[in-house]
């Protein structure tokens, strides 16, 4: 395991006109697990094989512990990967797939077989190891795909690039556990490459967020859910994303879609965006006492029911726009309604500007 | 779902089909397998002999050694041809305008007519005019494969080789073009080298278009004539008179209709085994 660092790493493929990746900057703790979030054409799997040495970066340095190994191939940088879909050497056995990595290296036969047995041991696949790879089932030999990934002791990093896509649904949570796990036994440094964000964020303790060949935020669930570094992320991260509404800066005070709340900002005056998350706010009827925003809602969407009531998502329309709202279905479509906001950002530029959670006295802190 | 009546009005449907493989294959077949139980002087006089045609073809040396020949062309046909056809098809570009051309290139002698081959190489190899056959008579290399068997057996094996091995290939580059680019990155972050690639990664997803490469190529050396009756008519001596040669040889050469009768019928059954013997294992392959 290794700390893993790129600095200004950019790429080019050959004949292409524009870089893939730009001028690209990551930093992962040693043992460590870290996510890369992004849609596709993001450039997710170029960075992948960058890291794997697959393919050779075109500017920047890539460091294993302060090791510059940009220019080492694949075979010579000691990472791992798991793919989509589970790559085994389907003509052997389980055992022999998870020594295969160690045998290339030239570990002696008596070692190699130990250190399987352990792995398959922390992955609770020790019953197949003498089954034929291609006898196996998805979900299993995903699993020993996994294996063959954490069997090398000193293995520098290991990479997931969504390694749940191919298995069915119900088992995923299962194989993320076992994964997890394993990754904090062997303390493995991970890098989870992925366009599902449910899984980036339950998986990995820091996240970075690549748009467009770059490095837009890295950071803590949390923090891409409250401090969301641009609109884009703001939108990207969550389901449905965070809600983005027109607001303003006017005389030192914020007014959210021509509506003010008593908040009162430092910032120039001017045109800026509000976005809060469908967790932050609530439709309640019109008429109700307290700042708000008026809006009608135009759809309702049942998605379970708690002390009796149903609850899901209200989509709401404040003039042009539509937010989405996950709370209880108390409105129905074609009320009026106000949204009240208990937490809120602001964007200016599609750069964070500073957000504010609403205390019990129902004014505004910032947060 | 429409009502399922059992009617014997069905059979009368497939009365077509029955009749056109009657006529073309049970009825030529049967008459092959009553002529191999007669001796035939002429269309009016035969002799009913039981299995002595069988018995006596299968006591015939010439029979004997034409089936070892047989054996022996076929063996160094698949030894040859299929590790030559993968080396082919691994050098092979990948993707382009390239590949498309050099498959086209490649798969040339295919479309060439058997005797046509036979041809090519008959005059190609001849140590007089020939290219190659003068090109190592000017080396001061004795080759003619009019006079010694040895070089007619390297004529007739390279004529072979030159003709059907991009069958191999072709089945080949398509078996390797099957393979998911994920399963060479894999091997490449375990650090396999380009031997380990080959015999863990490509060689047993090329496993099931080997087999029917093998069929193939066993088949069709099996009952390989036209080629090398051009070529070498057989010669030198006996030496490159495989079965359909000497069967022909008999049957219309001699006219010894009864012998080569029962030849065909043994003949037919060895082939009929082989397909039998390939059919399990391309079951059992795709079982697994």
């Amino acid at each position: 395991m290794a700390e893993v660092k790129l600095e200004g790493v950019s790429h080019r493929y050959e004949g292409a006109r524009a870089h893939t990746l730009e001028n690209l900057d990551l930093s992962v703790a040693s043992g460590g697990c870290h996510a890369l979030l992004g849609s596709s054409g993001a450039g997710k799997t170029t960075l992948l094989n960058l890291l794997s040495g697959l393919e050779l970066p075109s500017s920047g340095c890539i460091l294993f512990d302060g090791e510059d190994v940009s220019k080492l191939d694949a075979g010579r940088r000691n990472v791992a990967q798991v793919f989509q879909f589970p790559v085994l050497y389907e003509s052997l056995d389980v055992a022999r797939n998870l020594e295969f990595p160690l045998k290339t290296r030239g570990m002696p036969r008596r070692d190699r077989q130990a250190r399987a047995v352990e792995v398959a041991g922390r992955l609770g696949i020790e019953e197949l190891l003498g089954r034929r790879a291609r006898e196996l089932s998805l979900f299993e030999k995903q699993l020993v795909a996994i294996g063959r990934a954490l069997v090398r002791p000193d293995v520098a990093l290991v990479l997931l690039d969504e390694p749940l896509t191919a298995v069915e649904p119900a088992r995923k949570w299962q194989l993320r556990r076992v994964l997890k796990q394993a990754q904090q036994e062997l303390g493995a440094t991970m890098i989870y490459v992925t366009h599902d964000q449910t899984e980036a964020l339950t998986f990995a303790e820091q996240i970075s967020v690549l748009h467009q060949g770059e490095v837009v935020q890295t950071g803590s669930p949390t923090d891409l859910f409250e401090r969301p570094a641009s609109e884009y992320v703001a939108e990207f991260v969550g389901s449905p994303g965070m809600n983005l509404v027109p607001g303003e800066v006017r005389d030192g005070s914020l007014l959210v879609h021509g509506h003010a709340l008593g908040i009162r900002v430092a910032e120039a005056p001017g045109a800026c965006t509000v976005g809060f998350r469908p967790e932050w706010a609530r439709a309640i009827s019109a008429g109700s006492d307290g700042p708000g925003v008026p809006a009608q809602v135009t759809d309702t969407r049942t998605q379970g029911v708690r002390q009796r009531r149903p609850v899901g998502v209200v989509r709401a329309k404040l003039g042009e726009r539509e937010v989405s709202l996950r709370q209880a279905l108390d409105v129905t479509t074609g009320d009026a309604v106000i949204l009240q906001l208990d937490q809120l950002v602001a964007f200016r530029g599609g750069a964070y500007l500073q957000g504010w959670s609403r205390v019990e006295d129902g004014t505004y802190a910032r947060a | 779902m429409p009502e399922r009546r059992s009617t014997n009005l069905a059979w009368f449907g497939v009365l077509p089909v029955v009749l056109v493989v009657a006529f073309s294959a049970v009825i030529p077949l049967m008459t092959v397998v009553n002529y191999s139980l007669q001796d035939i002087f002429d269309l009016n006089t035969r002799v009913f002999v039981g299995f002595d045609w069988y018995r006596e073809t299968l006591r015939d040396p010439r029979f004997l050694e034409a089936l070892v020949r047989q054996g022996l062309f076929s063996m160094a046909v698949l030894v040859i041809q299929l590790p030559l056809g993968i080396l082919v098809a691994k050098g092979l570009p990948k993707s382009g305008w390239r590949a498309s051309f050099m498959l086209v290139l490649i798969a040339l002698p295919l479309l060439i007519p058997w005797n046509v081959v036979g041809t090519i190489w008959q005059i190609f190899a001849r140590p007089d005019i020939g290219l190659l056959g003068a090109a190592l008579a000017g080396l001061g290399v004795d080759f003619n494969y009019t006079a010694s068997p040895v070089d007619a057996w390297i004529t007739v094996l390279m004529m072979d080789v030159w003709h059907w091995t991009s069958l191999v290939a072709l089945l080949a580059y398509a078996g390797l073009a099957a393979i998911p680019q994920a399963y060479y990155q894999a091997a490449a972050l375990d650090g396999a080298g380009p031997w380990e690639v080959f015999r863990y990664v490509e060689l047993p997803r090329l496993r099931s278009v080997l087999i029917i490469a093998i069929l193939l190529r066993l088949m069709d050396s099996f009952m390989i004539y036209t080629e090398p009756f051009v070529l070498t008519g057989g010669g030198p001596g006996n030496a490159t008179t495989f079965l359909s040669q000497y069967l022909t040889s008999m049957a219309v050469g001699q006219f010894d209709l009864g012998p080569a009768a029962a030849f065909s019928v043994l003949y037919f059954l060895l082939i009929l085994l082989m397909c039998w013997v390939f059919y399990t294992l391309v079951m059992r392959e795709a079982h697994e």
